[in-house]
């Protein structure tokens, strides 16, 4: 096996051909907001000040601490069989990460003036200020960890690992806080989203590494080697575990906001089941991205290599729209009574043309990276004993 | 000399819905136009009773210059701070845009000003407070619903007519603390 650049395929033409699109599209909406300002092109409101761009951020971020807390199992926490992943893992939770980052730009007015005014004038109450510390020290962590395994350095790379992982435990789970903390935001506010985000990251993880290794193989027209196909039937089962745990984090985020029908959180609640959210939330929430790969996942007939990385295919596209359901319901009640209200007595939001490319031309340029990396890097070596 | 908590008490039965504080805030402080953009604003509670007996009050509303303020609590650079009479401010060049401040907000009063390129919202106009005059809404409204002043003089009208009347904020379960008063 070997690691040496393979001559073009017609495939790969067309996977870059993709990707350049969705790159352009992106690069056109984001000179129409240099040019015309976010108020012309995005469709968030006064009410709404969230839109898609956040939760797109949101989505990264998680797969970049799923990815880092997955591919840690072999690194640090001494699992054999995801060794295997480990520099890939590492790479891809750090360009998920830059992505997630000039996604979060996007969205803000000014992301320049940030880096410097959280630095001399910081608000440590702010979890958005936190998070921009913590999330810093878990990138360069990542960074340190994948060049150590890069360099073949087991001893770096596990403590820089050990490090990444609890940086990515805390970074995520404040995140997660961002939003727990707003006590104006019922929807939100709590201690359950901080956990919830750090459990969601590890079916996010979970999905995107079985996505990496198979694809890895496919797109280069090689066999997965019996060492990669046990990996792959291992995440597997380890996967089926985490959707099992994440549907069961899903009912009792449910329950509490229908029981006794609480202000507000009620609501918002009901805008996934039987509201403006609903085909999100059962259609891709749940049937696209939990039950559908949980039963493929469990029943040891259809947990095959391919079965495997096809559930983390629906499973990501169902984290992505989980991501935005949760982002949009939590602002859709209006916290006046004056504010204008579409059916059901909540606010209305629909991501705009421009929104929308930005959000593919990120997922593009992610793309795009990657397949990159795996030209640059030899991310296999290190690990064949 | 001993700092002042400025505040405003209304008496929304006397409110019209004229939307004359609406305009004039806007004049005054150069609000874009656009419907996201304001400063202040007059909600319209629902009709009461049937035909022909009919009845609806008005609450006219800004920010609340609360006390305890979710929107400078969670503000990264301390944009939004408080100063020393309790006027809740926003530093236009440090705002980086996060409008975290805006989902923090349970009034809903603050939106992203594009014009100067930061989160805006009531200041009680403070230019012309610390100048002696009274803000905008205060001196246009025609039939003088907002009565403006500092909580800290027990001498000033806000603070006897608080004495007098009984009244109520809004959204008291949050603990904002709020700073506008509307009288029962
Ligand atoms: S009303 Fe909103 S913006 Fe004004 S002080 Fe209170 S929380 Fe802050
Ligand atoms: S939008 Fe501006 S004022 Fe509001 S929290 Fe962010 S930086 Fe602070």
């Amino acid at each position: 096996m070997t690691t040496l650049a393979l001559p073009k395929r017609p495939g790969e033409i067309l996977w870059f051909g993709l990707l350049g699109a969705g790159m352009l599209a992106g690069a056109v909406a984001v000179a129409m907001v240099l040019v015309k300002g976010h108020a012309h092109v995005y469709n968030v409101t006064r009410e709404i000040p969230w839109g898609i761009l956040i939760s797109t951020y949101v989505f990264f971020v998680v797969s970049s601490t799923g990815l880092c807390l997955v591919s840690s199992l072999g690194d640090v926490w001494g699992f054999e069989k995801f060794e295997i992943i480990g520099r890939r893992g590492h790479l891809l939770a750090i360009l998920t990460l830059v992505t997630g980052f000039g996604t979060m730009a996007m969205e803000l007015n000014h992301p320049i003036r940030m880096g410097i005014y959280a630095i001399i004038s910081p608000n440590f109450t702010s979890a958005i200020w936190w998070m921009g510390a913590l999330y810093g020290l878990y990138l360069v962590l990542l960074i340190c960890e994948f060049t150590f395994l890069m360099l073949g350095n087991r001893r770096l790379a596990f403590i820089s690992g050990l490090l990444g992982f609890f940086a990515a435990i805390t970074a995520h789970s404040n995140l997660g806080a961002v939003f727990g903390l707003l006590e104006a935001r019922h929807y939100w506010y709590g201690s359950f989203m901080p956990i919830y985000f750090i459990l969601s990251a590890l079916v996010s993880g979970g999905a995107l590494t079985a996505l990496i290794v198979y694809f890895n193989h496919k797109a280069r027209g090689r066999e997965l080697s019996p060492k990669y196909a046990e990996f792959m039937l291992t995440m597997g089962k380890l996967q089926a575990l985490f959707l099992g745990i994440l549907m069961f984090f899903v009912v009792w985020k449910i329950i509490p906001g229908l029981y006794g029908q609480p202000p507000e959180k009620y609501e918002a609640t009901m805008a996934l089941i039987n509201g403006p959210l609903a085909v999100n939330f059962w259609f891709f929430e749940v049937l696209i991205g939990m039950l559908i790969p949980f039963l493929i996942l469990v029943n040891p007939k259809t947990r095959t290599v391919f079965g495997v990385m096809f559930a983390g295919m629906m499973t990501t596209i169902g984290i992505f729209f989980m991501r935005y359901d949760l982002v949009i319901a939590g602002q859709l009640v209006p916290m006046r009574e004056d504010s204008a209200r579409g059916a059901h007595g909540l606010l209305s939001y629909f991501p705009s043309l421009a929104e929308i490319a930005i959000v593919i031309g990120a997922i593009a340029v992610c793309l795009f990276l990657y397949t990159l990396a795996e030209k640059i890097f030899d991310l296999e070596g290190g690990h064949r004993h | 000399m001993k700092n002042k908590r400025f505040a405003i008490v209304l008496d929304t039965r006397r409110c019209i819905d004229c939307k004359a504080c609406t305009v004039a805030c806007k004049a005054e402080n150069n609000v874009p136009l656009g419907r996201d953009n304001h400063r202040n604003w007059v909600t319209e509670e629902p009709l009461r009773g049937s035909y022909p007996n009919l009845g609806q009050s008005f609450t006219p509303g800004q920010c609340m210059q609360c006390g305890n303020t979710p929107c400078e609590r969670v503000c990264p650079t301390r944009a939004t701070g408080v100063n020393q009479d309790g006027i809740v401010t926003v530093e236009e060049k440090k705002c980086i845009g996060c409008k975290y401040c805006m989902t923090a907000c349970p009034y809903n009063a603050r939106y992203y000003n594009e014009e100067i390129e930061a989160v805006d919202k009531c200041t009680f106009c403070a230019h012309r407070v610390y100048s002696g005059r009274l803000p905008a809404c205060v001196e246009t409204c025609p039939t003088k619903v907002r009565v403006f002043g500092d909580l800290n003089d027990p001498q000033s009208e806000v603070s006897k007519l608080l004495a007098k009347n009984p009244h109520r904020v809004l959204k008291p379960e949050m603990g904002t603390k709020p700073y506008l008063f509307y009288l029962i």
